[in-house]
């Protein structure tokens, strides 16, 4: 399944590679280049440059402090890029610098922080915020209808926004981010804190607005998140981009395909050959290799519980690019 | 690369008028606010029958004529706006404040297709219409009383509306300082409160010595009590007009730097 997803990607990549140069530019969806902020002397974001095609979810990975929200926030106008350096952001045509209104008409956003008004019922608080879009009141009843149900929240639309869990209230923040109908999704980590269940249906509702033609862009730093929803996604660290792709090319291009990690070694020397690369991490062991015959061998020296061999994730090439250690 | 991609399948990208937008602001403040109607209700109503009984009979009694009034009628006509300039005052610095820090609501907003300088835009428009109902609630109590000696008087919550937009801007003025919620009593208790006691309401300025008068004219609060009176005594002079000029340049002038400040709070 593994593989034929990969290739379903890498023939899509060719697929827009080969357009021509016009062509592609139509199908963006987002193109930035040269983009810097600082905030007094920590750098936010710099130098950096990435393209979304329409249609796409595309991801941005980083550890805390990557810069994946000022990014983000430099997109809609809610943080500005600093525009003596140059650089450039243009979404589906328009420049946040001046055209920060037009875009967020037809874009929505999920912030990471709950924002509803606490005083108001879930459709009272879809009501208030269709107004904003300046929808007369008739479309809107049906477009929240629409919104709720595709939430699965209908039978909340009375209830008051405290009786809400914390995965309705996330539901809800993206159904009043769907409202106006938007050609841009923007979420900043939508699944932080929420139980399995929410999450996986947090994703399908993510894949079902792809389909529809939605081009999604999220920040997470959950590896699965990104692994599963993602057709594209930059990895961040310290304001910079350290790697893109989609994600099985990653993993496939920068790390080994299997992973050994031994639980409670110490110093005691292991010579594992050169075919296996390891890595310390606090008491534990990790030796990668691509041959699973080898690093099946050394396993068969512990005993059960000592060790995991498993093949290799995001998670792994995140680490090994971001690094191990606290970031904060 | 400079000209991107085509906008042709977005289809119009028309945001709403800044009209549509202030006045969702508004609306939105309206729906919050009426949604506890009565709880919210209340104190426009019972504060000023507590002053008058209060002030107005207890120590009205030790009081002659002031200006060829009594003293009750006097304060009665000085209560209608500070019940303006409380009102926009906490909705515009309690009220901002946990909109802007605790609940978030500002981010909320402008994540939909608004600015920054609409939301305060609406939200000052928003405490000037509460000024406009708090005015109106003490004059129906005061006339209630027959306090009200003339027709004129029902023009005197337009002039609480103007005491609401002064107040919520120079409320949100300082909003855009504060980082502790607790810094507000500098502001009560050295600005609101001594404003309300040195502004002709209880007791008239030209008893004063000069430069105490030259002081109470800086302030804003005495400038909307001097139009509420000559409404409420229906005795007008052309000074007045410098008054409403002074609340107009005020509420410009302090609403724009505050709406400056918070942009930069807001967005950065």
């Amino acid at each position: 399944m593994c593989m034929a997803k990969k290739f379903l990607i890498s023939m899509r990549l060719q697929m827009k590679n080969k357009t021509s140069g016009g062509e592609i530019m139509k199908e963006l969806a987002i193109k930035a280049e040269n983009v810097h902020k600082t905030y007094g002397n920590l750098t936010a974001v710099n130098n950096l440059g990435f393209e979304v095609p329409r249609g796409i979810c595309f991801g941005f990975l980083g550890p805390n402090g990557a810069g994946k929200t000022t990014m983000m926030k430099m997109l809609f106008g809610k943080a500005e890029r600093d525009h003596s350096r140059g650089g450039q952001v243009s979404v589906f045509g328009y420049d946040p610098k001046e055209s920060a209104l037009e875009i967020k008409f037809f874009t929505g956003i999920v912030s990471q922080e709950d924002n509803l008004d606490q005083e108001l019922s879930v459709i009272q608080n879809l009501m208030i915020y269709s107004k904003f879009y300046a929808l007369p009141a008739k479309q809107a009843r049906i477009f929240i209808q629409n919104v709720l149900a595709f939430m699965e929240l209908s039978d909340k639309k009375d209830a008051p926004i405290r009786q809400l869990s914390g995965g309705m209230k996330r539901r809800l923040l993206i159904a009043r981010a769907l409202i106006n109908n938007p050609k841009l999704l923007i979420l900043d980590e939508p699944t932080t804190g929420l139980d399995p269940q929410v999450r996986h249906v947090i994703w399908d509702k993510l894949r079902d607005l792809k389909k529809q033609g939605v081009t999604i862009l999220l920040t997470t730093h959950y590896m699965e998140e990104a692994f599963q929803i993602c057709d594209d996604l930059i990895i961040m660290n310290k304001g910079e981009k350290v790697m893109q792709g989609p994600p099985a090319h990653l993993i496939d291009k920068h790390i080994e395909t299997y992973v050994l990690e031994l639980l409670h070694t110490g110093d005691e020397a292991l010579d594992a050959g050169d075919a296996v690369r390891t890595e310390f991490m606090n008491n534990r062991m990790l030796l990668y290799a691509d041959d699973f015959e080898i690093i099946k061998q050394i396993s068969d020296q512990f005993k059960a519980g000592d060790f995991i061999l498993r093949q290799s994730n995001l998670e792994d090439v995140f680490l090994k690019i971001t690094g191990r250690k606290l970031h904060e | 690369m400079n000209n991107t991609h085509t906008m042709a399948d977005l289809g119009q990208v028309r945001p709403p008028s800044f009209f549509q937008r202030i006045f969702s602001v508004w609306l939105r403040h309206v729906r919050v606010y009426t949604k506890h109607l009565i709880s919210n209700g209340f104190p426009p109503f019972v504060e000023p029958l507590m002053f008058l009984a209060g002030i107005g009979l207890g120590l009205g009694s030790y009081v002659g004529l002031i200006e060829g009034k009594t003293y009750i009628l006097f304060l009665a006509s000085g209560i209608i706006v500070p019940s303006a300039m409380f009102t926009a005052t906490y909705e515009c610095t309690f009220g901002s404040f946990i909109r802007l820090e605790f609940d978030k609501v500002y981010d909320g907003m402008i994540s939909a297709s608004l600015t920054v300088k609409d939301i305060f835009i609406g939200e000052i428009l928003f405490a000037g219409t509460k000024g406009f109902f708090f005015s109106g609630a003490v004059l129906i109590v005061i006339a209630g009383f027959g306090l009200v000696e003339t027709g004129m008087a029902v023009f005197t919550p337009f002039i609480g509306f103007i005491t609401g937009l002064m107040f919520a801007a120079l409320a949100l003025f300082v909003t855009s300082f504060v980082k502790n919620i607790n810094h507000f009593n500098f502001f009560f208790t050295g600005l609101i409160t001594p404003m309300f006691f040195f502004s002709g309401i209880v007791f008239p300025l030209e008893n004063l010595p000069e430069f105490a008068r030259w002081i109470a004219a800086v302030f804003p609060l005495m400038h909307a009590v001097r139009l509420v009176r000559a409404f409420c005594f229906n005795s007008f002079d052309p000074g007045l007009f410098f008054n409403l000029a002074y609340m107009i340049i005020f509420t410009v002038v302090f609403g724009s730097m505050a709406i400056r400040r918070l942009t930069r709070r807001i967005v950065n």
